[in-house]
């Protein structure tokens, strides 16, 4: 318990370097890549003057050191500073208004990924060499190859348009208030007591969780297959079947805990990635995640917020990376920190 | 010792048998945790589809209008909001001294029920109406719009040129009456007095020394913001103290989305009633085809042009740039890219607007004048075996996803003389306009939307020495200048229109500027929505709204 504390912390600190030199990387190449930011934020009929003044209330007057220096500072302080475009607004509040956002489809896409993943992996193993584990496989190869957008507009077709059971874009209906909280639709409709619109948001996150699933279940199903294949080969299966152990069990519980290490580990990067936005997702169901928002402040070089969101994702990844690991230590007893 | 091995042997079948149990119990148990998860959802399933329809159903009674844009709100302060889709906001949640008539360009009595104008355009006197009160409770006063006009000025935001340019000082006359004296006479200061910028806010809702880009206080208009989430969508209100003609519908939403395509589908799913800027020129085809839906199309007065760079070569040579104007396929690019949906442009004031003349086509014809085109290119030296080469910008998101289309078909038609070679070249949006200013492209593609509905700010900011420095171009004529000048300060309309006639006949000579096209508005609605106005003012106005 004790090693797992200090195993805790250590992992944590060592984050501060990470985001440090993440962050260095990210400050200078947004700064070497072409085009003015201050040119994008003002209106065409500003003067030189005018431009002057707005560089240097935002520091880019500075040399880069200087500017690194103070930005540095001022995040490692705990401020992520302010947004360079449109009303100024702190980077934090930019990305609070859109993270819960993808962290619900997060959640979906990751949920239905998993579950159908999990599913037609085991079943392709357990009937490895037969048709239905040639289907499952292309059914995997299929999927994952499958252009989001492409997936995402036939669902919105089919059962938005033409059968109109779901909601073709958006996180509620109109009509719904949800006093935000979490941000989490599902979640504040349930605070604000508001069962409408928990059922509400549900509806509106399954389409777009479906299309992002399907295509990335693609991954997890030659994973898990080929993990399952390597398991069930070991004598200790052999053994569990000899002594009558039910095969249900001997697959479930037995073997697929066991192949489950190359999973977990793949499950961790992919709810990593799926945090930093699915934009493909995010643009055709107009879900208002970071994304589409992130792609937008570096299209107009908002520094301040492209840097920011990288630090707090940053800081996301590694500790969904130590979660994964924590949870390693749970399912694997061998393994001990 | 029997006792003993008859006692194991009991044991053992009780074992056996209890872990029979057990085992029965833990199958009957985990099938029946199997039943009760499908149960819940399904049952959660069939919960949500009931609520998104009860939903649907709600938001199609009469009292809701819901429409879909794929444009955003940035900034809900006036004094920094400067974008076409924040400003139509705030024109629906506030008002300014005055404002168009629906169907026209007449300026009508808004806030300010009176005016009257002094030494000869310098002073403004503005007399507002009384009793009118904010959200906030706060009063319109004198004092009020005196604190918002030097707030805009004090914060400096992108839009407060509108005031520094023109106004000197404001002065409280008495309690209703304010006056604005001017830096000098400025003939359409009565359109610049309407745009939002200038719209008054509540001191007590308002910071005075920074913006407030999220605060949804608004002004005096016939809506107020009861909520606004960004990105997802804006709940407006009928606002029961609003002076004036009251809303058709009690309350707007507008819903934002991330692309046209999912506008379209949300349209035609029922799920929103209006899909409004922007959707593809091939959707409002397609949707005007099916018959099923209401298609509202207006003069836009927004529009597009080509820069030319009249310090570089070869453009520095008159000859080649109109060569250039002459040849352009204006009809193609209307056609072919934007299927009909745009108007071809022959001038940088817009067709419907006062003083616009179709100053191109008359120099040049309706175009492409190839013949023209290659006997100017002739006189500046060039052939079919030397050809003029050129590198033509464009932004490949900023003006939409057709405008690699565009740039492919101006290139088409200028290369169909047989003497021009030209080269396309693309930059992203803040890329392509730190080249344009800082270094200097050749010829760019740019788009325009009036700050205010006047000539002026279609000729004035391109054409003006030092004024046009944002579009990279250095064009200078002390004529033009003064033509320009004169027309700003003249009172009388129709010295303006002969000054702007003059302007833009000499603007087709010279051409640093080739106008395109110009932008028609389109709005579809579901059956039965009605009062949708587009105009040439081009903000829609919510409150004329309404299902039958």
């Amino acid at each position: 318990m004790v090693s797992l504390k200090v195993y805790i912390i250590t992992r944590l600190l060592m984050t501060i370097p990470m985001i440090l030199i993440l962050l260095t990387l990210v400050f200078f190449i947004m700064r070497i890549l072409p085009g003015d930011p201050v040119l994008a934020i003002v209106g065409m009929k500003a003067s030189p003057e005018q431009i002057e003044r707005i560089r240097h209330e935002l520091g880019l007057d500075k040399d880069w050191l200087h500017q690194y220096i103070d930005y540095i500072t001022m995040v490692f302080s705990g401020n992520l500073g302010n947004s360079m475009i449109w009303g100024r607004r702190p980077v934090i509040n930019e990305i609070w208004d859109r993270f819960p956002a993808t962290l619900e489809l997060s959640i979906g896409g990751f949920i239905v990924s998993v579950i159908l993943g999990l599913l037609t992996g085991v079943f392709s193993s357990i009937k490895q060499g037969t048709k239905t584990d040639v289907g499952l496989r292309l059914f995997s190869i299929i999927a994952y190859s499958l252009f989001i957008p492409l997936l995402g507009m036939i669902f919105q077709l089919i059962f938005g348009v033409y059968l109109r059971l779901f909601p073709v874009a958006g996180r509620k209906s109109p009509l719904i208030s949800i006093t935000w909280y979490t941000g989490l639709y599902t979640i504040d409709s349930l605070l604000s007591g508001s069962i409408l619109g928990f059922f509400d948001a549900i509806w509106h996150l399954i389409l777009p969780s479906l299309t992002l699933g399907i295509v990335l279940s693609g991954v997890y199903t030659r994973l898990v297959r080929s993990s399952m294949l390597d398991v069930l080969a070991e004598d200790f299966i052999r053994a569990l079947r000899a002594r009558g152990i039910p095969e249900n069990s001997v697959l479930f519980k037995h073997a697929l805990k066991n192949a489950f290490i190359p999973i977990l580990t793949m499950m961790g990067l992919q709810f990593a990635l799926l945090l930093a936005g699915a934009v493909l997702t995010e643009t055709t169901f107009s879900w208002p995640g970071v994304g589409t928002f992130l792609m937008e402040r570096i299209e107009y070089r908002d520094y301040t917020t492209v840097q920011g969101t990288i630090v707090f994702y940053a800081f996301l990844v590694a500790l969904v990376s130590l979660i994964v690991d924590i949870i390693y230590a749970y399912i694997d007893p061998r393994i001990r920190y | 010792m029997f006792y003993i091995l008859e006692l194991e042997k009991l044991k053992f079948y009780y074992f056996k048998y209890t872990k029979k149990v057990i085992n029965m119990n833990r199958k009957a148990l985990s099938r029946t945790m199997v039943i009760i998860i499908a149960v819940i959802i399904i049952l959660v399933a069939v919960g949500a589809f009931f609520a998104y329809k009860q939903m649907q159903e709600a938001a199609a009674a009469k009292k809701v209008i819901i429409i879909g844009t794929t444009d955003k709100v940035t900034d809900l302060d006036p004094a920094s909001a400067y974008d076409f889709f924040t400003w139509e906001v705030l024109s629906n949640v506030g008002e300014g001294f005055f404002k168009y008539e629906p169907e026209t360009l007449e300026l009508k009595p808004a806030l300010a029920e009176s005016y009257e104008v002094q030494e000869g355009g310098k002073v403004w006197i503005l007399r507002l109406r009384k009793g009118l009160k904010f959200r906030d409770g706060t009063e319109l006063t004198a004092e009020v719009v005196k604190w918002s006009i030097e707030r805009v000025a004090r914060l400096e935001g992108d839009p407060s040129w509108f005031v520094l340019d023109f106004v000197d000082k404001v002065e409280v006359v008495d309690k209703y009456t304010v006056k604005i004296t001017l830096q000098a006479p400025v003939a359409f200061f009565k359109a610049v007095l309407a745009v939002p910028t200038y719209f008054p806010v509540s001191p007590n809702s308002y910071s005075a020394d920074k913006f407030d880009p999220d605060n949804t206080a608004g002004g005096i208009g016939p809506y107020y913001i009861e909520s606004f989430v960004r990105d997802q969508e804006m709940v407006l209100k009928a606002n029961p103290n609003y002076y004036g003609e009251k809303p058709k519908t009690e309350t707007i939403i507008i819903k934002f989305y991330k692309d046209a395509t999912a506008l379209r589908l949300a349209l035609e799913s029922g799920e929103i009633d209006i899909a409004w800027r922007t959707l593809n020129p091939s959707d409002i085809i397609d949707l005007k085809n099916k018959g099923t839906y209401n298609i509202v199309e207006g003069q836009g007065a927004f529009i597009r042009y080509i820069v030319l760079n009249t310090n570089m070569e070869p453009l520095n040579n008159k000859l080649v740039r109109q060569a250039l104007a002459a040849a352009l396929d204006r009809e193609k690019i209307c056609e072919d890219v934007f299927l009909g949906t745009m108007s071809p442009l022959y001038s940088l004031v817009p067709a419907g607007m006062w003083s616009h003349i179709d100053a191109f086509k008359e120099k040049y014809g309706e175009g492409p004048n190839l013949d023209m085109a290659r006997s100017l290119l002739q006189q500046a030296g060039y052939s079919e075996t030397n050809k003029l080469k050129l590198e033509l910008w464009y932004t490949p998101s900023h003006y939409g996803s057709t405008e690699a289309d565009v740039a492919a078909a101006i290139k088409e038609s200028w290369e169909a003389t047989g003497m021009i070679e030209v080269t396309i070249k693309s930059a992203e949006w803040t890329t392509y306009i730190d080249l344009t200013r800082n270094k200097g492209l050749q010829i760019t593609l740019y788009g325009w939307y009036p700050d205010y509905i006047d000539p002026d700010n279609f000729l004035f900011p391109f054409l003006h020495t030092g004024s046009n420095r944002w579009l990279g171009n250095p064009y200078s004529d002390p004529e033009m200048d003064k033509w320009l000048e004169d027309a700003q300060v003249a009172i009388d309309k129709s010295t303006r229109t002969t000054l702007y006639e003059k302007v833009q006949r000499k603007l087709a000579d010279d051409a640093p500027i080739i106008p395109i096209f110009q932008g028609k508005l389109y709005l579809v609605m579901k059956p039965g929505i009605k009062g949708a106005v587009i105009d040439p003012y081009m903000l829609l106005r919510y409150w004329l709204l309404y299902k039958e």
